[in-house]
């Protein structure tokens, strides 16, 4: 290559302006004719040297970075909670597992309902498919349109999600039907490879994310709207609780419920701004469950609703923006579905809710218990037919 | 750097793949066997999207090998048209049912409803294949090629089918020529270990430019703004439009300079698809830097056949408004696509114009640049129409951008804003000071050191940026 020949100036390039002087030539420049094998030239440079350095340099620059996360108290050992983990776990559905009881919900439902205490006392494992920050009502239409699932369905209800229809991670449905080769293989390499040894694996910890969480200038005129932080950690089957640090460092609790104020504290979204919208938006959501709950309840599905424990300005805003009556009520009257409300248990009273949404990772434990307890008492009876309201 | 629909580079398992494919072809096995490991390895690559639609690679590759054969055993003229035109309406009727099905179908439907007759077409939900647009211009330039009498047809059909499936630039190119690769499966072809360590550095250059500054910087202010209900002022319009032009750059030339660093590492050379377009100076030198790959196919299969500027002005500018009319077609189904090649067509015919009233006009260094940043304001414009999912969404941001949304709230954070005048000025700065240069010309003359804490801090950030294996933006084109 001749390296002088690039060295052109703007001015040159002034000059040369029309005549379409490049530094390389390429098909561009060579009209109407077979275009010839193209030549890459490696740049004169010691490049063993440089590329081992490259490698030192990203190691050391990797483990530093992996060790600042580590003492930030992030732990190793558990995995992200991906799209692709939901798929795997939808797809045991569609793979001999449409039996078992299936659990949908938002993050109450994923964090506060602990799989080995259920397996427990069920002697079965739950599957997990509750996502956090979505309702559950597309789960279930999709599940009502499967006839693979014939098991025992929890259906977790968080007001604010499940009446509004509001769901943060919404793709996940679309991206389990459509999931290439490449992405199921990209999901099992990483669980595999990456995710339990890594603590800086995680969206929390991200790049673009780390630089725009810095204190840089409100803009005027602008809401604050500070994205939510990482609140829990994951085991390989999606079972859930709530990270050691929401408890137990103030700084960061302090945080995540400054967090949630800004939130409860925003005007309500444009589908719901007039008490008009809202009830209209509240009567859609139900008539969908409505709905999907007699597809389900046709081919022998036991269908239960659970609204998990919440506290606080949380439980204020539910009353307030979601009241009992015009929509629990109405849901279980409509859909004729039983329902577990924690306001009606006293054993699911009393529970520590650090941040006024989700249970402490100990009480998580206790309200799953206790959870059981109710549903086989009440709703699945063991070796019995299944309840009448079902 | 996990997901994706296709088996995209941002990928995990195009690592494990791309290692696999490495460790083979640098086996001491035979150079046949090579290439077959290499056009295998290419199906699989295609196949980890959607396996059946291998077929449609199949259908392609064999259409044009044998019309292409034909061509030269044709005796006579018409049966040379015959074998061309079959090539031509195999590959354009797959591109069309594919790509154009639905779209034709609900412009006919709209057209009917307008004519008062109801018509309601009963079409399915047709999948795009990935990949499409390219592996068909491909295989047509082969069969085109021959029949202009530029290039003899592949001498076997396993360096044929290896050039139409060659894994890097299958589904995103560079939208390679015959004569650019074919010749290459000719002769054993390994990488040598310097050649091997640069196309490991242009990977990371490629990836650091879709990974970290498009899909973790830039994209999610482009949605911002335009896929967003809120009405954008000044502001937040140029801001999200300028980072779509970054997020675009950035992810096509990325997806360009990682494939060409991928068959590099595999001993091949690959063209430039980029020449730094942020610094063009005027539409037609845009696109000598713009897509070069697709600009000059467009060039030669297109605006040539259609007399190109040998048949005087009227026919010229017909030609021109033509093809870049089309050419916005290819983009995508869509009438804003339509409207975006339009532009450019004005765009280039106003300048055709200009130079032919003003033929001895030669700016000075001043005015250079500001062609240069007029040419670059004038190609945002454009961007708009690209982003915008409807007219309706276009016109809101360039109203916006023209300053005339009274009633605009902020929508973009000031750390958004931030990072578009941080990413996109030094995105359009490098392009400025590298307008002339090769990046290998000024590799050459960077401290060892310097090159080598570069590529280490990309490599580091392209990790931490934990990119979600966003598709390349191109894979639906």
């Amino acid at each position: 290559m001749d390296m002088l020949r690039s060295e052109v100036t703007v001015e040159d390039q002034a000059r040369y302006l029309g005549r379409g002087d490049y530094a390389r030539v390429t098909a561009a420049d060579r009209p109407g004719v077979a275009q010839p094998v193209p030549v890459r030239e490696v740049p004169q440079q010691p490049w063993g040297r440089i590329s081992l350095g490259a490698l030192l340099l990203f190691a050391l620059l990797i483990g530093g970075w992996e060790g600042y996360w580590r003492a930030w108290g992030v732990p190793t050992g558990y995995y992200r909670n991906s799209n692709g983990e939901w798929a795997q776990q939808r797809r045991r559905i569609d793979a001999g597992e449409g039996g078992k009881t299936v659990l949908i919900g938002s993050s109450r439902i994923l964090f506060d309902v602990q799989l080995p205490v259920w397996e427990q006392a069920a002697g079965e494992r739950p599957i997990q498919l509750a996502m956090e920050g979505t309702s559950s009502v597309p789960v279930l239409e999709d599940l009502a349109a499967d006839p693979q699932f014939t098991g025992h369905l929890l259906v977790g209800v968080a007001p604010s999600l499940f009446f509004s229809g509001f769901a943060y991670r919404g793709d996940v449905i679309p991206y389990f039907h459509k999931q290439t080769p490449s992405q199921r293989s990209g999901n099992w390499l990483s669980k595999r490879l990456l995710e339990p040894y890594l603590a800086f694996d995680e969206p929390d910890f991200a790049l673009a994310t780390v630089i725009e969480r810095q204190a840089w200038p409100q803009r005027p005129d602008l809401p604050e709207n500070t994205a939510v932080r990482k609140l829990a950690v994951q085991e390989v089957d999606r079972n859930s609780h709530l990270w050691s640090k929401v408890e137990t460092d103030p700084e960061y609790y302090a945080l995540v419920r400054k967090i949630w104020s800004e939130h409860l504290s925003a005007p309500p979204p444009p589908m719901m701004d007039t008490p008009e919208k809202a009830q209209k938006l509240i009567a859609a959501q139900i008539q969908r469950a409505v709905d999907a709950v007699a597809k389900l309840r046709a081919r022998g599905v036991q269908v239960l609703f659970v609204r998990p424990p919440s506290t606080g300005p949380w439980l204020e805003l539910e009353n307030k923006a979601f009241p009992r009556d015009k929509t629990w009520d109405v849901l279980l009257a409509r859909t004729g579905a039983p329902g577990i409300h924690f306001e009606d248990y006293p054993e699911m009273q009393g529970m520590n809710l650090p941040e006024w949404s989700h249970l402490s990772a100990s009480d998580a434990q206790r309200y799953t218990a206790a959870l059981y307890r109710i549903i086989e008492r009440d709703f699945w009876k063991r070796d019995a037919a299944p309840v009448a309201a079902n | 750097m996990r997901r994706g629909n296709a088996l995209v580079f941002n990928s995990l398992t195009f690592v494990v793949f791309f290692a696999c494919v490495l460790i083979l072809h640098n086996l001491p096995l035979g150079w046949t066997t090579k290439k077959i490991n290499l056009l295998l390895a290419s199906y699989l690559f295609y196949s980890a999207w959607n396996p059946p639609f291998v077929i449609l690679l199949w259908i392609s590759t064999v259409v044009d090998w044998y019309a292409a054969q034909g061509l030269v055993k044709a005796k006579r003229e018409s049966a040379r048209h015959a074998w061309m035109l079959l090539s031509v309406v195999a590959n354009l009727g797959m591109l069309g049912y594919f790509k154009y099905g639905a779209f034709l179908l609900d412009n006919f439907s709209a057209l009917m409803h307008a004519l008062g007759i109801a018509y309601q077409p009963a079409h399915g939900d047709i999948v795009l294949p990935v990949g499409i647009s390219f592996y068909t211009f491909a295989t047509m330039a082969y069969t085109l090629d021959v029949y202009l009498r530029r290039a003899e047809p592949a001498r076997n059909l396993l360096d044929y089918a290896l050039f139409v499936t060659f894994f890097p630039h299958l589904v995103a190119g560079p939208i390679m020529r015959p004569t650019e690769l074919v010749p290459q499966f000719e002769q054993p072809r390994k990488a040598s270990a310097d050649q091997l360590r640069f196309g490991l550095a242009l990977m990371t250059l490629g990836l650091f430019n879709k990974i970290v500054l498009a899909d973790s910087f830039l994209a999610s202010i482009a949605e911002g703004v335009y896929d967003s209900d809120k009405v954008p002022g000044a502001l937040d319009a140029w801001a999200a439009t300028l980072a779509f032009s970054g997020q675009i750059f950035c992810d096509f030339a990325g997806y360009s300079t990682t494939a060409i660093g991928a068959a590099l590492c595999l001993g091949f050379a690959m063209p430039d698809n980029f020449r730094f377009p942020y610094a063009a100076v005027g539409f037609s030198d845009f696109w000598r830097r713009w897509h070069i790959t697709l600009s000059a196919w467009l060039r030669d299969y297109l605006y040539i056949p259609l007399g190109g500027n040998r048949r005087g002005p009227a026919r010229t500018y017909t030609a021109l408004m033509g093809t870049m009319l089309l050419g916005g077609l290819w983009h995508g189904a869509s009438w804003t696509f339509v409207v975006w090649g339009g532009l450019h067509g004005v765009y280039l015919a106003a300048e055709r114009f200009l130079r032919s009233r003003f033929a001895n006009y030669k700016p000075g260094p001043l005015m250079f640049v500001v062609f240069g940043l007029l040419t670059y304001a004038l190609v945002n414009i454009t961007w708009v129409f690209f982003r915008a999912k409807t007219f309706d969404k276009a016109w809101t941001v360039l109203r916006g951008m023209a300053g005339t949304n009274t009633a605009a709230m902020p929508i973009l954070s000031s750390f958004s804003l931030i990072a578009v005048a941080a990413i996109v000025g030094g995105l359009v700065l490098t392009h400025w000071f590298m307008r002339a240069r090769t990046l290998e010309s000024v590799v050459a003359r960077v401290h060892p050191v310097a090159v080598c804490a570069v590529w280490g801090l990309l490599a580091f950030a392209i990790v931490i940026a934990q990119g979600s294996g966003a598709a390349f933006i191109y894979f639906q084109f």
